[in-house]
């Protein structure tokens, strides 16, 4: 019994576009899986390097570090599925590749999440073969929980309109963490991983925490979406209680070498298939979605910290913030990307195009759901800080009053659109 | 034990951790002072802030203290009566499969209904926001991390507002807020902070629920200043202890960690004699009988039962805080005295009133007065004796006679016809902590004037209260 891939048209139109250019291209194939069935949204093309080897041997880091990249990109719900690849190869002749490939993209994912999958979710990763010569698509899947495991047939069938009536749950949160920097070491490693350790207790209090959907704690086991509004696009608005871990170190004082923390707020948003969706899977993407966005965040910061080379004693980084852009088909499914406070638009349409082959223009772009950050002047460093201070601090916020109007009016509409749903 | 109007009194109880973290330089005593009262200073305002929240354990209701007790589901306003949560509560005994309505009703107790509340944090609110920052701070100091467990008490009555009582609930937060600030500032000492810990004690009415905080890792003895003062405080006789730590209320729904039952006789109707008077002990007592905590002393261990439920007492009232004994530990002790060879410890021997009196000597400081009758028939006449007992000790008796061991819990005795029943709790009994069996079958029962052996000898240990606090 093989699984079933539900795939969007415009991912037959982009894989026969692809069939025109020379040479064998691989690339990733981005959905959302449930019990029952798969849904493919998007393929994108593993972009060429620039010492790619001609010829037709598969890239294998090329392809993971891609799948690593795109992974940030995408928010709650959607994840890379798979791979594609074609090319005019006999099936017979890639599959032990193919199957190389798709162990090797699900291993670097999973090493950077910060969560672990669940007992009873899907661990089967898709392989679509195109030959070129024949147009004869083949569909396996393996199970990458298993290194043993070997490929078994799925089903692929295109539709339309997939993903027009997914639903959509978001919440803007606060993020206050405050680690101790070890007494004795203070390189830039030690603070990635205090950071790392902190983000994991983080973590733990955001996924044990309580969720609220529109106001409600709902049963684990109800549905989302109740009764007809089946085919209607539905949007959410999730609230998360945490709290503090209790815990009883028997050194209250340690000996420190400074400290890190990371105050500020994020935009966070998951999708779910319209395929009778639980309120439980609606709090399990979201909260993934929570953990996994400043925890990129923070790692790309890292990033570019080690590349710039500055180590100043005390100083302070703005995160980049969330920028939006829907996905061309029929539906509310986004992906996203982030934009460094010392970067334009510019550059987020090159790394939309670069990253997920998407054409978008600025006015595409939604840039309403975070402020950037700004460094102020006044912020004083012996100040002790409280996990989950009150969010309405004014220092770091210069468009309060804009942050204000903007409140009343997006709370106007889920009003209304709570209003529409009950009529 | 509690005696509340049923009726009409809620208490409501609020716990949670509070993470209390900051950088501290520990070489600046006044500065870390600062600091930390700065930081309990946030946690204040994080408590009143509008993030706060407090979930009705085992409900779906949460509510918002600062927004006007604004609560989900909204079916419960904020002027609502606080026994409208009771509802949402879903106890064990429930059945919970197949129900889709989240209403049930919960089944009430005969004491004082507690409602539990869980203290959270909400962290999402309407964007948008700005993005978050990093700060990097590199200096050479400490770093203080801990968790203050929050535990706060409000009684209501079933009719108060939820508002009200949300109000009130909040005011007790930020209070001992600043409680377990004065605590942590009191006892540091250089790189040391000691965290706080929450105690709740029941004082006699009017007073009623009272919340102490203490410094956690300091022993009862070190605080017999605190303990002072509180007396003062609340107008309490000096020669007894309300705050020890021992001295704890005990939640009504709460089990206790050991397993033992307490105070079994409160369930049972007491006798009615013309003119009779109930004397009772005073405070909790733990239940030890045969065969418990894995030590099979069926036959001969009846007397180490009834003196481990003498020294249960003392323990939940204050007096010590050396855990019950086991045989061995309470042997070892009656050699330590010399009363017995070494080969007495691991025996099966009994032991009678007067080695009772010798164990509670030594092992817990406790003197006790030994009453001897030369038959059980005389034990008729002894009821003003035992009904001065218990109103002035009002700790639990051991008697023992013949090859017999039991515990006196009380007295039902009318000083105009000299009737008298004796409310017994029986350490023969072997099986599990049922609390309807036990009192069902007379394990612990009021008996008569028959129920000892008429023409056998006994001796009675009466452990008298140190007059301490």
């Amino acid at each position: 019994m093989g699984r079933g891939y539900i795939v969007e048209d415009t991912v037959e139109r982009y894989l026969s576009k692809l069939c025109e250019q020379a040479g064998p291209v691989t690339g990733l194939l981005i959905g959302q899986s449930s019990a029952q069935r798969d849904f493919v949204v998007m393929a994108i093309r593993t972009p060429q390097s620039e010492e790619s080897t001609a010829g037709n041997s598969v890239d294998k880091e090329l392809v993971s570090e891609h799948a690593r990249q795109v992974s940030r990109m995408l928010p709650g719900g959607l994840s890379v599925l798979g791979v594609f690849i074609i090319t005019d190869t006999d099936v017979k002749d890639t599959l032990t590749t193919l199957r190389q490939l798709v162990f090797a993209v699900e291993n670097l994912i999973s090493s950077e999440r910060l969560w672990n999958p669940a007992d009873d979710e899907v661990t089967d990763s898709v392989m679509l073969h195109v030959n070129t010569k024949t147009r004869k698509t083949v569909c396996r899947t393996f199970d990458v929980k298993d290194p043993k495991s070997t490929a078994k047939p799925a089903d692929w069938k295109y539709q339309s309109g997939v993903c027009s009536s997914w639903a959509t749950v978001s919440c803007c949160l606060n993020v206050n963490l405050l680690v101790p920097l070890p007494h004795d070491k203070t390189s830039a490693e030690n603070m990635a991983e205090c950071l790392k350790e902190g983000l994991k207790v983080w973590a733990h209090q955001i996924e044990s925490g309580v969720c609220l959907i529109d106001g409600k704690k709902l049963p684990e086991d109800s549905e989302l979406i109740a009764g007809q509004r089946r085919n209607v696009r539905q949007m959410f608005t999730a609230q998360l209680l945490i709290t503090s871990k209790d815990q009883r170190l028997p050194d209250v004082v340690q000996l420190c070498g400074g400290s890190v923390s990371v105050r500020g707020a994020i935009h966070s948003r998951a999708f779910l298939h319209s395929n009778k969706p639980k309120a439980k899977l609606a709090e399990k993407l979201l909260k993934r979605d929570v953990v996994s966005t400043v925890a990129s965040r923070v790692q790309m910061l890292l990033e570019e910290e080690n590349q710039s080379g500055d180590k100043q004693q005390t100083e302070q980084l703005c995160l980049p913030r969330r920028v939006f852009c829907p996905v061309k088909v029929n539906g509310p499914v986004c992906v996203c990307d982030y934009q460094f406070s010392d970067e334009g638009l510019a550059e987020v349409i090159d790394r939309l195009k670069e990253m997920l082959d998407i054409d978008a223009a600025e006015e595409d772009l939604d840039t309403r759901q975070e402020m950037t950050a700004e460094v102020t002047e006044s912020s004083d460093t012996a100040e002790p800080a409280v996990e989950l201070a009150e969010a309405s601090e004014p220092k770091k916020n210069n468009y309060i009053g804009v942050a204000m109007a903007t409140a009343v009016a997006l709370l106007a509409t889920a009003a209304s659109m709570l209003y529409l749903s009950d009529a | 034990m509690v005696v509340v109007d049923s009726d009409s009194e809620i208490i409501l109880r609020v716990k949670g951790p509070l993470e209390l973290k900051c950088q501290l330089d520990t070489s600046d005593a006044q500065l870390m002072q600062k600091v930390i009262s700065r930081t309990f200073e946030s946690l204040r305002s994080q408590v009143k802030s509008e993030s706060c929240v407090l979930a009705v354990c085992d409900s779906p209701v949460f509510i918002w203290p600062n927004r006007g007790a604004l609560a989900t589901p909204e079916e419960i306003t904020p002027n609502a009566p606080c026994e409208d949560l009771q509802q949402w509560i879903q106890t064990d005994d429930q059945d919970s499969a197949g129900k889709r309505s989240a209403k049930k009703k919960s089944k009430r107790s005969s004491s004082a209904s507690v409602i539990n509340l869980g203290l959270m944090m909400e962290v999402t609110q309407p964007g948008p926001l700005s993005a978050p920052i990093l700060s990097k701070t590199v200096q050479k100091s400490h770093f203080l991390t801990t968790t203050l467990p929050m535990d706060c008490v409000v009684c209501t009555s079933c009719g108060d507002a939820i508002k009200d009582a949300c109000e009130r609930l909040l005011e007790a937060l930020t209070h001992q807020l600043c409680d377990m600030e004065k605590v942590t500032l009191q006892h540091m000492r250089g790189p040391t902070v000691l965290v706080p810990e929450v105690l709740h004690f029941l004082l006699p009415e009017p007073k009623g629920l009272v919340t102490v905080v203490y410094p956690a890792g300091v022993s009862d003895s070190q605080l017999e200043a605190q303990r002072k003062e509180l007396h003062q405080q609340f107008e309490l006789p000096d020669d007894r202890p309300y705050f020890r730590r021992a001295n704890a209320y005990h939640f009504p729904n709460e089990p206790y960690k050991d397993g033992y039952l307490r105070n079994p006789h409160v369930v049972l109707t007491h006798p009615t004699l013309d003119n009779g008077k109930v004397y009772l002990v005073q405070g909790i007592y733990s239940y030890h009988h045969y065969m418990q905590d894995r030590m099979d002393d069926n036959g001969w261990g009846c007397a180490y039962r009834s003196l481990q439920t003498i020294c249960s007492w003392f323990q939940q009232q204050g007096y010590v805080e050396r855990s019950v004994p086991t045989h061995k530990e309470i042997q070892q002790a009656l050699v330590d005295v010399g009363d017995k060879q070494t080969s007495f410890v691991g025996s099966c021997q009994w032991i009678g009133s007067i080695e009772v009196q010798a164990v509670l000597n030594q092992l817990l400081g406790i003197t006790s007065k030994i009453m001897f009758v030369s038959q059980g028939s005389e034990l008729a006449s002894k009821g003003r004796e035992l009904a001065n007992h218990f109103l002035t000790e009002g700790t639990p008796i051991m008697i023992g006679g013949g090859v017999l061991a039991h515990t006196i819990l009380g007295v039902t005795w009318s000083e105009t016809t000299g009737q008298i029943r004796y409310l017994i709790l029986d350490p023969h009994y072997t099986g599990a902590e049922d609390l309807q069996l036990i009192t069902d079958k007379g394990w612990c029962g009021w008996k008569g004037p028959d129920f000892w052996d008429q023409t056998a000898y006994y001796n009675l240990c009466l452990p008298q209260k140190p007059k301490v606090i």
